[in-house]
């Protein structure tokens, strides 16, 4: 279970960026929704360790995360950036490799083991036949498939994902968040991500956080939290709920942001 | 690494790439040997290794092989320098020099030879400059926010403070005396280095060469972004601090014994990357060999190619810049390659 209590978060210490963020997630895909800008990035660094928060608590499995040694953090939580530019051409082996680093001792590097666990889930998210191939070639699908390898091999119990959909088309972004179902449902573990797509949250996820300028608006299961009155607050847009037979759907409304050429 | 793109699948694949890296370090090293004893051997005065006199054993013993070794160490040291900061600022273009610890040794040393023109003092006043140089680099970028950038911001700041002050010292110098020696300095050279001068930069160079070995596996996680490092468990401030420190350390060491050596730093690592790829496991092993043996051949010509010997840094660039060409130009495309 993940549980955040009270965070507050301030890049420069004037304005705050996280406004007394509170959620928990008990299981599953958690997804953070909000329009650009909300904290959504924020939130999940100060998740993973990347960003200390100015005030509050964030415990997974009932351990106290902010008291924990970067090492320590790093095993129970995987990260998958957002964007990732790799400055040498190294393999997509040796990107995903760089995920064991947790695990390892610092001096003499990885083991044959950890070769091997590597393997395993480049075979699992069926890349291996890219190995070999410098990670700066593929392109913006497979390299968020190498991510989401590295993240796997990095053997956390809390996958966070930041914007796994950015740069992706239509399959693409599909592809991708079904991976994350996948994972959370056969390996058992916890992932929280952000989206801005209310219809992709609306297929994967499990839970839903609303957010807004720094501050959670609303949460809950994504047929209940997501509708148009919430979208309103969100995007400051008009939207209409269709109903399909597999569940919901939400259209946007083009003709309420005629406001902004006024 | 080339071969094995042709044959795209299998297990063993992993295996034939790290077998061929090996077999490139094997090489290297073979070739090292051989070269570091053809320097022996070569010079003004030639050997018959098996037919020596006294005299000859003498400067074989307290001449060239003081000298050689020193010139293997401080190849590695630079190419490794060069590796160091290449990893930490993500950037194929930084060399040793990137946070002003060679402006900083010129200034020092050409004070010293201004002021006290003994040669344990210019030696000393050349290293301890390096090293107030980089510290100010790096408590400068630290004030600016101790990001990548604000590092090499504060880097050339410092360079190019160190570099005025370097024109005042030679402006003042006296032109018929002082001055040449300062020039000269300027332009690397090995000449005249003595047993005494190896044991004074052992300790730093053998310190910055181990420490930077050792540290190579943590240079794939640090040269993948500071986030990036740090979600995956690395106190990046800790170990780039580290870092700075060893190859300013090996750097300063170097140009204390030798004066200002270019392009050895920056060539070494690309010729070595070429050769055995990106991952630091295998490139920074590599990147001391190749660094140890260039700056062995460029020491060679500079000894041999004239009857006094030419400044090093003339050699270095002239034999660096059109390697480093040659070799881009034939792997064009296949390692460096983007999107």
């Amino acid at each position: 279970m993940l549980r955040i209590e009270n965070i507050h978060f301030s890049y420069n210490g004037i304005v705050e960026v996280l406004k007394g963020i509170n959620l928990e997630q008990k299981c599953g895909v958690g997804c953070i929704l909000g329009p650009n800008g909300a904290g959504k990035s924020t939130l999940l660094k100060t998740i993973v360790g990347i960003l200390q928060p100015k005030r509050g608590k964030i415990f997974f499995k009932g351990r106290d995360l902010t008291n924990l040694k970067l090492k320590e953090r790093a095993k129970l939580i995987s990260y998958v950036p957002q964007e990732f530019s790799l400055s040498f051409p190294y393999t997509v082996f040796e990107t995903v490799l760089v995920g064991r680093h947790p695990h390892l001792n610092t001096i003499f590097g990885p083991t044959r083991e950890d070769e091997e666990i590597v393997i395993k889930y480049l075979n699992m998210l069926n890349l291996e036949g890219l190995k070999e191939k410098p990670f700066v070639q593929l392109s913006s699908g497979q390299k968020r498939l190498v991510l989401i390898a590295r993240g796997l091999a990095q053997e956390g119990e809390l996958m966070v994902l930041d914007e796994p959909t950015s740069f992706l088309d239509f399959k693409n972004s599909l592809l991708a968040l079904s991976v994350v179902e996948n994972i959370s449902r056969k390996l058992g573990k916890m992932a929280i991500l952000s989206l801005h797509d209310p219809n992709l949250a609306l297929l994967f996820c499990d839970t839903v956080f609303l957010m807004k300028d720094g501050t959670i608006i609303d949460s809950g299961k994504p047929e209940e939290v997501i509708n148009s009155c919430n979208m309103k607050k969100l995007f400051d847009l008009e939207t209409e709920e269709v109903m399909i037979p597999r569940g919901k759907y939400i259209i946007p409304d083009k003709n309420s942001l005629q406001h902004f050429f006024e | 690494m080339t071969a094995s793109h042709s044959r795209s699948f299998g297990y063993n694949l992993l295996d034939e790439v790290k077998n061929g890296s090996v077999k490139f370090l094997k090489k290297g090293v073979l070739l090292f040997f051989l070269v570091f004893v053809i320097s022996l051997i070569l010079g003004r005065y030639f050997f018959i290794p098996w037919n020596m006199s006294e005299v000859e054993k003498a400067i074989l013993v307290d001449v060239r092989l003081p000298r050689i070794l020193i010139v293997s160490l401080s190849g590695a040291s630079l190419g490794l320098a060069g590796v160091t900061f290449q990893n930490l600022f993500r950037n194929y273009l930084a060399g040793p020099g990137i946070l002003g610890v060679t402006s900083g040794s010129a200034f020092g040393a050409a004070v010293a030879i201004l002021l006290f023109p003994i040669n344990y003092l210019i030696q000393g006043f050349s290293f301890i400059f390096g090293l107030i140089s980089v510290f100010l680099s790096y408590s400068l970028g630290k004030k600016l926010g101790s990001t990548v950038l604000s590092l090499v911001l504060a880097g050339m700041v410092i360079s190019a403070f160190f570099s005025a002050l370097l024109g005042l010292v030679k402006y003042l110098a006296d032109p018929y005396n002082k001055l040449p020696t300062i020039v000269f300095w300027l332009l690397g050279s090995f000449t005249g280095v003595r047993w005494s001068d190896l044991m004074l930069a052992l300790v730093p160079m053998l310190l910055g060469i181990t420490g930077m070995l050792c540290l190579r596996w943590i240079y794939n996680v640090l040269s993948a972004g500071d986030e990036e490092a740090k979600a995956l468990g690395v106190d990046v401030r800790k170990y780039r601090t580290l870092s700075i420190l060893l190859a300013t350390l090996a750097t300063s060491a170097v140009t204390s014994v030798a004066g200002i050596i270019t392009w050895i730093g920056v060539v070494a690592p690309h010729v070595a990357r070429l050769m055995v790829g990106s991952d630091n496991r295998r490139l920074v092993p590599m990147t001391a060999m190749v660094g140890a043996l260039l700056l062995l051949v460029c020491d060679d010509l500079a000894r041999i190619l004239t009857a006094s010997e030419l400044p090093l840094s003339v050699v270095t660039n002239i034999v660096g810049a059109p390697v480093l060409f040659a070799i881009l130009v034939r792997k064009k495309g296949v390692l460096y390659a983007k999107d």
